[in-house]
């Protein structure tokens, strides 16, 4: 890409997400600089250009301008930020009814749960996978986490669940978060493209062990994660960090 | 006492009947007067030292937040201990620093000032909400003495998470009263100054004659109205819940945990304009004052401040885009809409300095690194305002980072603008310029040093509120940065300090007038006197000192 193309790509920062929805999220991000970046240097502009020109230079006999109102000029910085605002709203609001559309057939569901500190995650089959910080309490350690197994380039449904605090399911790389709140029914699709292991972490303020409530998610191809869940049994547990000998 | 020159070419009368006798006899002074006084200079006063106190305090629990992550997996606190740390300093300086200071240390000094009054409306109310305040900020800091320790739920105390079994112990009920005694204590407050406002303006003073500092308390005290009760009584139901075996936010017999997050959002949107908007007031006659200018756009700086305050009791939801329970498009609709009073306003703020005279003295650099800071935090907020991007971004330190540059970098700063402005007023000495401009400039690159890192941090996924974290995630160098910024930016508020102790003993004696000011408090003596005014200049604008200093330098009459 050349230099100029690339910086009207760019997200100013902002890591690019691996599901489905990443191009809206990107889309409202360049939407925000576009904006963003040249109305910035105009205020700033005009400060610095002030503050240049017109200081008080010591034997100047240059006397303020007493005027007090522009209409001309105060009219259009009230009508463009609404154009400005309207239009970003336009984009945000298609953007969002994509971001949250909610599938009345999606391909898996899984039931997240969360709890004071740790995670479950429970598959239609009753499978659950658990873990807890009393068994991941090493924060350099990624060992003992629990593990979220879902397929790639498929819909998943997650409904999210909390019955002592409010807790918040954030994974990093999905640029995506939903907290579970008791009382509410949360209900939330995800279609991850791209297949790996992302980090995620509880996102809202929980107790003592919040920093520690982490997980995984292990985003796999959609054979390798039916072979996976055809070998999980019905209403089985797997806890992160705890061998069960048979 | 009048220090008003006689304008050359023409006279006015001071006014004649005098409205106030004068007793005659020894004042109290020192901690008498500050036990005793209903003046209202002096209540500002006690509400503004309080208030920076507090200042110093938060601020050095945020030293113990930073310290705590400078590197990762460290253990310079437990993770209760950082709990306690980050609530309270959320707490303090919202509820103790940044409002009362605005609202009831300025407000009350300079509101009757500034409309010619001789005191506020209900000169003992007004000493009661203070006390009320001071009983405030000292019990719910006391949560620290406690067996627990204070609250550690963050400051906006999600339920169920500060129910009885979930955070026990007496540091979150000293915290639920203390908010509730400041609540108690703004409410009070704004009674006392709306009705200062709309009874006690001086002849001539119309409302569109009153400076915009003026205005913007105004409407902030009517949003104090609309939302502190609300808070008060949210935290009166906590209350109940933990105590009296209230189900208010108990899920398990049939309460609502969110119940909480809307009843705290609907006050807390309304109170960060709260935080800001005597702030954008202290602004304005700062810029117009230096600039040697009206304020441009006057009425439409005024509509401004009228429709933030409307659209920011519409806005609360916007904290709980991420919780699925609101009407998205709705609560991003208004919360937008809010970007454009605010450029109306910095456009004004430019148009104010535009073909003026500037003098860039101490507060007129505050104010500079105001708006510079404020915008920056403004175009983040746009970001944030849509729900798209702040699935992304909610609770990540993107939020921590925007939230300062609008809290710290904007109102914070301008309430160094105003302790640099109104200090010879206050005292009758100036602060020292080059302490102050020294300690402008390393508080400035402080702060850019610690908030800053906070944006890209959260671009990469840091939770705010996490007391350690993984050194594999990229996150070691900006946490880094960020934590030796908080120890320079320290630097620059203790150079303030010092400013403000050595100043007040041997500053430059500052006399009447000494920005050459247009509003009403600069037709007093430094510090005015009890009940303020012998005779006033006569109101013809809203900048009635000058007018009388500068008859030959009216405002232009139209528009262009």
């Amino acid at each position: 890409m050349h230099a100029p193309t690339r910086l009207l790509a760019s997200q100013f920062g902002s890591p690019h997400g691996v599901t489905a929805q990443d191009s809206y999220v990107r889309l409202l991000w360049h939407l925000a600089f576009y904006f963003a970046l040249p109305l910035g240097l105009i205020v700033l502009g005009g400060i610095a250009w002030c503050l240049v020109r017109y200081r008080a230079k010591p034997g100047s006999e240059r006397r303020a301008s007493q005027f007090q109102y522009h209409i001309p000029i105060e009219a259009a910085y009230t009508i463009i930020p609404l154009i400005i605002v309207a239009v970003i709203f336009g984009f945000m609001f298609n953007a969002e009814n994509h971001v949250d559309r909610v599938s009345r057939a999606p391909a898996v569901k899984i039931t997240v749960e969360g709890f004071q500190w740790g995670w479950r995650f429970v598959y239609p089959n009753g499978h659950q996978e658990i873990g807890t910080v009393a068994n991941a309490l090493n924060i350099n350690s990624m060992k003992n986490l629990p593990v979220l197994y879902m397929p790639a380039g498929e819909t998943v449904q997650f409904t999210l669940k909390s019955d002592d605090v409010v807790h918040t399911f954030y994974v990093r790389d999905w640029l995506w978060q939903r907290d579970l709140i008791p009382g509410v029914h949360n209900v939330a699709d995800i279609d991850v493209k791209n297949p790996g292991i992302y980090d995620g972490q509880c996102n809202n303020i929980c107790g003592q062990y919040h920093a520690y409530m982490r997980f995984l998610v292990d985003v796999m191809p959609v054979k390798q994660y039916k072979a996976w869940y055809a070998h999980q049994a019905a209403n089985s547990i797997t806890t992160a960090g705890v061998t069960v000998s048979s | 006492m009048t220090v008003i020159q006689e304008p050359p070419g023409r006279e006015y009368r001071p006014a004649e009947p005098q409205l106030f006798e004068i007793v005659p006899g020894p004042r109290p002074h020192g901690l008498v007067k500050y036990l005793t006084s209903t003046d209202h200079k002096q209540i500002g006063i006690n509400y503004m030292v309080t208030a920076f106190i507090g200042f110093l305090f938060a601020g050095l629990l945020a030293e113990g937040i930073r310290t705590q992550l400078i590197v990762p997996n460290n253990n310079f606190v437990t993770e209760n201990v950082f709990n306690q740390l980050f609530t309270m300093h959320g707490t303090i300086m919202l509820f103790v620093f940044l409002g009362p200071f605005g609202f009831a240390g300025l407000g009350n000094y300079f509101v009757p000032l500034m409309i010619g009054a001789p005191d506020m409306a209900f000169p003992r109310f007004n000493a009661l909400s203070y006390w009320i305040y001071l009983g405030g900020f000292i019990l719910m800091s006391a949560g620290f003495l406690t067996n627990n320790g204070a609250a550690n739920f963050g400051w906006f105390g999600y339920a169920p998470l500060t129910s009885a079994i979930h955070s026990p112990g007496p540091g979150a009920d000293l915290w639920i009263v203390g908010i509730a005694l400041t609540g108690f204590s703004g409410i009070f407050t704004a009674v006392n100054i709306i009705s200062t406002i709309f009874t006690l303006r001086a002849p001539g003073m119309v409302m569109f004659r009153m400076p915009i500092f003026v205005w913007n308390q105004m409407v902030t005290m009517f949003l104090i109205l609309l939302a502190f009760p609300v808070l008060t009584a949210a935290m009166a139901l906590l209350w109940i819940d933990r105590h009296l075996n209230g189900r208010f936010y108990d899920q398990t017999h049939g309460g609502q945990p969110i119940l909480w997050q809307n009843l705290f959002w609907f006050f807390g949107h309304p109170e960060v304009y709260i935080l800001a908007l005597p702030y954008f007031g202290v602004v304005t006659e700062v810029l117009a004052t230096n600039s040697k200018k009206p304020v441009f756009g006057y009425k439409g700086m005024i509509g401004a401040t009228l429709s933030i305050g409307a659209l920011s009791m519409g806005v609360w939801a916007h904290h709980m885009y991420t919780t699925g329970a609101v009407l998205l498009p709705f609560f991003a609709a208004l919360s937008l809409l809010i970007a454009v009073p605010t450029g109306i306003k910095f456009f004004n703020w430019i148009g104010t300095m535009w073909r003026g005279t500037i003098t860039l003295n101490t507060a007129m650099l505050y104010s500079i690194g105001f708006l510079t800071m404020f915008l920056f935090g403004g175009i983040t907020g746009v970001m944030l305002a849509q729900p798209v991007l702040d699935f992304q971004l909610h609770n990540t330190y993107f939020v921590v980072g925007h939230f300062h540059y609008v809290m710290f970098g904007g109102s914070t700063f301008a309430g160094f603008a105003a302790i640099y402005h109104w200090f010879p007023k206050i005292t009758g000495r100036k602060l020292h310029e080059g302490w102050g401009k020294l300690s402008f400039a390393i508080m400035y690159i402080g702060f850019n040093l610690t908030f800053f890192p906070m944006h890209p941090l959260g671009l990469r996924g840091m939770p705010r509120r996490i007391e350690t974290y993984n050194a594999h995630m990229g996150w070691n160098f900006l946490n880094l940065l960020s934590s030796v910024g908080a120890y320079v930016l320290a630097m620059g508020v203790l150079i303030t300090v010092w400013n403000i102790f050595r100043s007040y003993r041997k500053g430059e004696i500052a006399g009447d007038n000494p920005w050459d000011g247009q509003t009403l408090e600069w037709a007093c003596s430094s510090p005015p006197p009890d009940h303020n005014f012998e005779s006033l200049p006569p109101i013809r604008s809203e900048r009635p000192v000058w007018d009388a200093n500068h008859p030959d330098q009216l405002t232009e009459v139209g528009h262009r």
